[in-house]
């Protein structure tokens, strides 16, 4: 018999003095059995709540369970889909000074590169953390990933701010095509996918293959290296401003470097002279197929369900094709879900393992360099991404960093991040630590796992006063049911 | 004021403890012993008795670097004998060894007449010269898509052209079939934060972001003053047997959680941070370069490692669309530094290993008008080990004229990737089960092994 690490380790606790009891012969069994694929059975959260804060928002603050009983999940879902009215004036006053995202990418290029990336990923953490508009932040992080750019591609870290302001929040829950086409004319698209020198001759390739591929058909959405081929000459001439006194940085289509010929896209002929209409052409083209419906609705699926979504990605492609893209009309229906509700768990990503924790135990942030730092141990500095494809969703890429996260629920709760705090006393007032901690991070479904309560305080027993909360409040954040929303 | 659990830094057990049921001290118990094997008999805890089990793997260490964006192969390897070749790339292509205009630094250097490196890959020539680094050219798989994720997910997943299929990667293959047995936690190793996709469904894969962080840290860590360090590293221990107990489910996290415990213990006894390089070699201070040094301080310590898998994105990424030649020196220069330090720094222990660098796809023929090049088919892989048949450039050369490109331009493709792999799979790991590895597929070997 093949004997695994565990049975080893078993063995060598048995030779050691240690005693070998039956209890073990569980794990045996389980380890020994041979399987390619990683386990996958995660644990399922059983309150409908905390399980719809986990997707809708990132996770639930301190009061947000109580709020949402109240409300209802329709009324909560609707508000969410129509983020209204100021957000919260611990948010604006914090986003002061580090979103100086209205001026002009080319203006900000004496800053240093460093400063500037610092202050994008704090602006990400403060309005994830902090934002009552929790699904549009949620959406934010959906298409900063569906449209990744690496900000140290070039000048890409300049051109995020606008990216930020100007291409996704305006449409993170709108239209579809509205969005795409504000991608398409992008100053940090254009340069990161390098359409920026695409001009007639030798086409650049980059972006339209990217187009096809990763932002509306997916790659196996039916076209063929001859279509990324006309669709690279669709796009010639979409560039960059970058001429003496001219201001720099913003959209500008170069008719001299644009190939007028006729071209053929996806069976669609494109007349010839057609100019900076040509590529209109393609992204009407794209928005309208019946494929790039079903790409962006099993995306949106997998995001907010997982990897068993039923029949929702054909649900959500037909909402799609009616309704011309439109996102909230999409979300709607999955958010309020019997799967979203009983469906397996998703994995955290670290981002929302991050801000779920910051969340949980009412964190005081900001947001800064200490704390991005963490993200950047656990895999995954904001912006920093270098493929078009966007941080991965498969669970199984994010299984080998839990060091990280651990190292940071430990540094988190013990006060060890610079310029994060939490209050743990104040949160707990005068109730059972384990059990208040539980529930605010683990939410109620803990009271329906007893054997994850009857580990906690078996280990945990007896201790009450203020470092053991802070243990305790560790040692929940690392509990692999936190690991997944 | 580090208390942990109700750890007083006495070296007392806390009094929870006693609350851990009987299995799980059993285990933590084992977790200790264990130790005693990797530590080989080296620690303060030798005195107990266990034998270490005999050492039954006689294959070499694997080491995978991914080259993450396709590589432009006709400038790595470059065919300068082909007249073909400076007409494709009239601005961008790499002189020939012989050209007198170009100065001498920016020349091809030859390698057998008609190959010759790109410059910035001098610091591997040695090795070639030697008979220890092969070079395959003209190599790649029969993806069609010219996507860098359908293609690398393609190569890592052991496939020839159809996507899907197969969910596991190659390398989990392998060291599922492979002979013996080895139950190091270590087995398999990513230097990355993120699980590459060929060692997708292997048993026990771990990613390491840095070898030299790996640990758990509480507060009071790294402190000057001793008893306050030596109290978080008893709390950390402390942490450590809370986090087994809580990681005894079944899900994926779980099994993960599990395996990083393990790793931290198999740890405990190397120092990366202190690690001194053997024969003055110079890892360059680059991703890759941090890499390879840790897998060298891996090998060297003995813990168990049988593959690792690093990605080479380097300064700028491979995927060169615009601008090559302002990238590609730099590019080519940071692998070439840290695969030779790497092969410095094992010096007689090159014998037992083996690096493969390899990338999704090679670049158009044709330079663009951004003088860089597109997606393309055809690229290079780099054999590197003590029993590589090196010295060699092993093609059948497709050529570069127009009637000898695939079509919108690009080098065939004339060497399966999986044959490579595969006679490494039989030769060097000593796993017959090529096909079970890369199925549907008859590995034909080209004789770059020993």
């Amino acid at each position: 018999m093949k004997i695994s690490r565990r049975d080893w380790l078993k063995m060598g606790g048995a030779s050691g003095g240690a005693l070998l009891l039956g209890g073990c012969s569980k794990v045996v069994q389980r380890v020994t059995a041979p399987h390619l694929e990683a386990p996958f059975s995660p644990p399922a959260h059983s309150d409908p709540i905390v399980r719809l804060l986990n997707r809708v928002a990132f996770g639930a603050a301190p009061g947000d369970v109580a709020r949402v009983a109240k409300l209802g999940a329709e009324k909560y879902v609707d508000e969410q889909l129509n983020p209204d009215g100021a957000d919260e004036w611990i948010l604006l006053a914090r986003l002061r000074g580090v979103e100086v995202f209205e001026t002009g990418a080319i203006e900000m290029r004496d800053t240093h590169v460093e400063p500037m990336l610092r202050g994008l990923q704090q602006a990400a953490i403060l309005r994830a953390v902090y934002s009552r508009h929790q699904l549009q932040e949620r959406m934010v992080d959906f298409w900063t990933n569906h449209f990744n750019i690496y900000a140290r591609k070039g000048d890409g870290t300049y051109f995020l701010p606008t990216e930020q302001t100007k291409v996704l929040r305006p449409h993170a829950l709108g239209k579809f095509p509205e969005l795409l086409k504000a991608s398409a004319h992008s100053p940090a698209m254009l340069s990161y996918l390098d359409n920026n020198v695409n001009q007639k001759g030798r086409a650049n390739e980059n972006y339209a293959r990217e187009l096809m591929e990763l932002h509306t058909l997916g790659v196996h959405g039916g076209y063929s290296q001859k279509d990324v081929q006309e669709v690279a000459r669709c796009f010639t001439g979409w560039t960059v401003e970058n001429r003496f006194l001219r201001r720099k940085g913003f959209y500008r289509f170069d008719e001299s470097k644009h190939d007028n010929g006729e071209k053929t896209v996806l069976g669609h002929k494109i007349p010839a002279k057609g100019g900076e209409k040509d590529a209109e052409m393609v992204l009407d083209i794209l928005v309208r197929h019946p494929n790039t419906a079903k790409y962006i609705s099993e995306k949106l699926c997998r995001y907010f369900l997982g990897e068993s979504a039923g029949n929702w990605p054909q649900k959500t492609a037909q909402i799609y094709l009616q309704t011309g893209g439109d996102i909230k009309a999409m979300l709607r229906p999955l958010l309020l879900s019997d799967e979203l509700k009983n469906g397996p768990p998703v994995i955290k990503r670290p981002f929302d393992f991050l801000v779920s924790s910051l969340r949980a135990l009412g964190a005081d942030t900001d947001g800064g360099q200490a704390l991005q730092e963490h993200l950047r141990q656990m895999g995954q500095p904001l912006h920093l991404w270098p493929m078009p494809d966007g941080y991965p969703d498969r669970t199984q890429a994010w299984t080998g960093s839990l060091l990280a996260r651990w190292n940071f629920a430990i540094a988190l709760t013990h006060g060890a991040i610079k310029n994060t705090s939490l209050n743990l006393p104040d949160l707990i007032e005068k109730r059972d630590a384990t059990a208040t901690l539980t529930e605010i991070i683990l939410g109620h479904c803990a009271g329906e796992k007893p054997d994850l309560i009857r580990t906690i305080t078996k280990n945990l027993h007896g201790i009450k006063d203020e470092k053991s909360v802070k243990s305790i409040a560790a040692m929940l954040l690392c509990t692999p049911e936190f690991q997944w929303r | 004021m580090n208390d942990w659990l109700g750890c007083d830094g006495s070296g007392n057990e806390p009094r929870e403890i006693e609350n851990i049921p009987m299995a799980r001290r059993a285990l933590l118990g084992g977790a200790l012993a264990s130790l005693v094997w990797w530590a080989r008999g080296k620690t303060a805890l030798a005195g107990v008795a266990l034998a270490p089990p005999p050492r039954q793997i006689e294959r070499d260490i694997l080491v995978v670097i991914f080259m993450r964006g396709g590589a432009d192969g006709l400038n790595l390897i470059v065919p300068h004998g082909d007249d073909d070749y400076h007409k494709n790339r009239p601005t961008i292509g790499v002189a020939a060894p012989k050209n007198k205009i170009k100065n001498a630094k920016d020349r091809a250097l030859d390698l057998d007449g008609f190959f010759g490196f790109h410059p910035a890959l001098e610091p591997l020539k040695p090795f070639y010269d030697k008979g220890k680094l092969a070079l395959v050219q003209a190599c790649g798989s029969f993806d069609q898509s010219r996507s860098h994720f359908e293609a690398m997910a393609l190569m890592e997943h052991g496939q020839g052209s159809t996507p899907g299929g197969l969910s596991g990667g190659w390398l989990a293959r392998h060291l599922s079939s492979a002979p013996g047995h080895n139950d190091s936690p270590l087995r398999a190793v990513a230097l990355s934060n993120i699980m590459p996709e060929s060692l997708r469904g292997a048993t026990s894969a771990t990613a390491l972001n840095s070898l030299d962080d790996f640990r758990l840290i509480l507060p009071g860590a790294g402190s000057k003053e001793k008893a306050e360090n030596e109290r978080a590293q008893q709390n950390a221990q402390r942490a450590r047997q809370i986090l087994s107990s809580l990681y005894e489910g079944d899900d994926a996290v779980a099994h993960a959680g599990r395996e990083t415990l393990a790793v931290l213990d198999s740890l405990r006894r190397l120092d990366p941070k202190n690690y001194k390089p053997a024969h003055a070699a110079q890892y360059p201070d680059s991703e890759i370069g941090r890499g390879l040094r840790q897998v060298a301080c891996l090998i060297k310590g003995d813990v168990g490692l049988e593959a690792a898998c690093l990605d080479h994105r380097g300064p700028f990424l491979w995927d060169t669309h615009v601008a090559q030649n302002n990238l590609l020196p730099a590019q080519a220069a940071d692998l070439a530094k840290g695969m030779a330090a790497f092969a410095q720094d094992l010096g007689n222990e090159l014998q037992n290993v083996t690096i493969i660098a390899m990338t999704e796809f090679g670049r158009r023929a044709a330079e663009n008008s951004g003088f860089g090049t597109d997606h393309g088919r055809a690229g290079v892989m780099f054999l590197l080990g003590g029993g590589i048949k090196g010295g060699k450039v092993y093609t059948k050369w497709p050529g570069l004229s127009p009637d000898d490109l695939e079509a919108p331009g690009d080098l065939k493709v004339t060497v399966d990737y999986r044959d490579i792999l595969g006679e490494i799979v039989a030769k060097r790991l000593k796993n017959e089960n090529v096909k079970a590895i890369f199925p549907g597929h008859e590995s034909k070997f080209w004789g770059v092994t020993a």
